[in-house]
């Protein structure tokens, strides 16, 4: 059940190591946060799981992560690994595309051309991301013109349009405000019913609140995974004492 | 917040630097509309020179012609190789070794002294291709000379758009040709555009590479490739070297400069365009 398994994996930027032999299996159908102080390599980890980190000048990696049983380097075609891993990025990022269009930009590009199968998906995305009611009336408009918890959860629902397996966030809500934060938390407790979740985030209330498992890193290396509960309250390791305890902030 | 004087005296330098070029450009204008003004009319566009020796008596219409030709051409051989040049190192290329090298070669290319440029095509065109002093010949040379700034220009225009379309595009799966062509080009197009009339200014102007390859002093401009063309910086220097006639000398200069002045009127209408846009 295991769908992302890191093994071994290390990675560098020219010389400098940034993960150091991370081994690491997550858990299907759950949330997993990650978390360490910031450079501690949280988001090479998780863009190294849709090979986006390759696209960083210098970078190479050593070991080997396997996503839904396959080794990320053996996918023949990068585009079919990317497809079945979603991403969403700190900075909401509207497309200067209309808000029907951000949804499709990824199903249309595989091929989806049936108008009504193209309805049909912007709608259960929208849905599924809580935004249908808010913007069912102006599909057309720019999407430029929604707030920033809007388009975090428009970009949730492009990503989610081409069907993914895995969807990685890479601290999505640090630029929203409590309100749409909460929104996006719930959502994701939703949806991990269905996909696996990985998120990186540097508030450890929202590691809590939302996640089944959390991934502490420090310095490149994997310290600790445990049940959220466990790792929060009990923890092995006295760095994640110290970090879980705001001692490393 | 509070100023300190030497913000002021920047300040103040960046106007008087502003206030000067601008000064220099109206006395520029204004002095040929002193001087040429009054021969600017109706005849003298839209007729062909005459009088002895030639272009004392009717007007430059030809000129006007084949400049529009020789730019135009430009453009057309231009265009389609400068772009692609621009499309790899700011979207395939990137930091690559291969776009560090083609980045330094149009960087040379741009400092190639134009009369080389001409004296090349005509060894290549006009002598070994038997092309002889042709509209097609000064067509290649102003296209090799703004090569460079299409290529840089439109680079810049591409680069300029918010990298994160790119990250998205990218993650999920899909490939660079397709994000261009619904999300950067469609963005980048009134900068491109905008550097492309830039360019077109600059062949319009341009008297070195044309003098061995196209121009004649007098031709019917017919728009076939490989007949000369009369062009309006040659005529302007026939008639000023030759002191043929000073007024339309000066006549001829003024409409130059109209026209090279509207291409980059234009050209900075678009590039605000373009700002807007990627604000």
């Amino acid at each position: 059940m295991n769908t992302v398994e890191f093994i071994d994996f290390s990675t560098f930027y020219g010389q400098k190591a940034v993960l150091r032999n991370i081994n690491m299996k997550f858990t299907a159908n759950s949330i997993t946060a990650i978390i360490g102080p910031s450079g501690c390599g949280k988001t090479t980890l998780l863009r190294s799981i849709n090979r986006t980190a390759e696209l960083e000048n210098g970078f190479n990696s050593r070991g080997d992560i396997r996503v839904l049983g396959q080794s990320i380097n053996e996918y023949r075609n990068v585009s079919i690994l990317r497809r079945r891993v979603g991403m969403v990025y700190q900075v909401p990022v509207a497309l200067p595309l209309s808000i029907m269009e951000n949804v499709l930009f990824g199903p249309k590009y595989y091929g989806v051309k049936n108008r009504s199968e193209l309805e049909a998906i912007t709608e259960k995305c929208l849905r599924r991301v809580a935004l249908w009611d808010e913007v069912k009336d102006r599909l057309k408009r720019p999407a430029s013109q929604l707030s920033g918890g809007q388009k975090q959860r428009l970009a949730i629902a492009r990503a989610l349009a081409v069907e993914p397996q895995l969807l990685l966030l890479d601290e999505p809500c640090s630029s929203l405000d409590p309100a749409s934060t909460g929104m996006i938390e719930d959502l994701l407790t939703q949806l991990a019913e269905e996909i696996t979740i990985i998120i990186v985030t540097h508030n450890l209330f929202q590691a809590k609140r939302i996640s089944h498992e959390t991934a502490f890193i420090l310095e490149g290396r994997l310290i600790e995974k445990a049940p959220t509960n466990k790792l929060f309250e009990s923890p092995e390791k006295p760095e994640t004492q110290g970090f879980v305890s705001g001692l490393f902030g | 917040m509070k100023k300190t004087m030497i913000d002021y005296l920047l300040m103040a330098w960046f106007w008087s630097s502003g206030l000067l070029i601008l000064v220099i450009l109206l006395a520029i204008i204004v002095y040929l509309i002193w001087r040429g003004g009054a021969f600017v009319n109706l005849e003298f566009i839209l007729e062909s020179p005459s009088g002895f020796p030639l272009g004392t008596e009717g007007g430059i219409f030809p000129a006007i012609k084949g400049t529009l030709w020789l730019i135009l051409l430009a453009l057309v051989l231009s265009i389609v190789p400068g772009l692609m040049t621009a499309i790899y190192l700011s979207e395939y290329g990137r930091s690559g070794r291969l776009a560090a090298f083609i980045s330094l070669l149009v960087q040379s290319m741009a400092g190639v002294p134009s009369i080389i440029t001409g004296l090349f095509v005509y060894a290549l065109g006009v002598v070994t291709l038997g092309w002889g002093i042709s509209l097609l010949a000064g067509g290649l040379a102003l296209a090799i000379m703004v090569f460079p700034v299409i290529v840089v220009s439109s680079r810049n225009a591409l680069l300029a758009i918010d990298e994160n379309y790119r990250l998205v595009a990218s993650s999920l799966g899909v490939s660079k040709s397709y994000t261009l062509y619904r999300i950067i080009l469609p963005r980048a197009i009134p900068g491109i555009l905008a550097g492309i009339l830039l360019a077109l200014g600059y062949a319009a102007g341009a008297t070195a590479p044309i003098m061995v390859t196209a121009a004649a002093i007098i031709a019917s401009s017919s728009g076939a490739l490989l007949e000369p063309v009369m062009a309006l910086p040659y005529h302007l220097y026939i008639l000023f070297t030759e002191h043929s006639s000073i007024h339309h000398a000066y006549a001829t200069a003024l409409v130059l400069v109209c026209l090279v002045l509207f291409l980059n009127i234009l050209a900075l209408s678009l590039s605000s365009l373009q700002e807007r846009i990627n604000r």
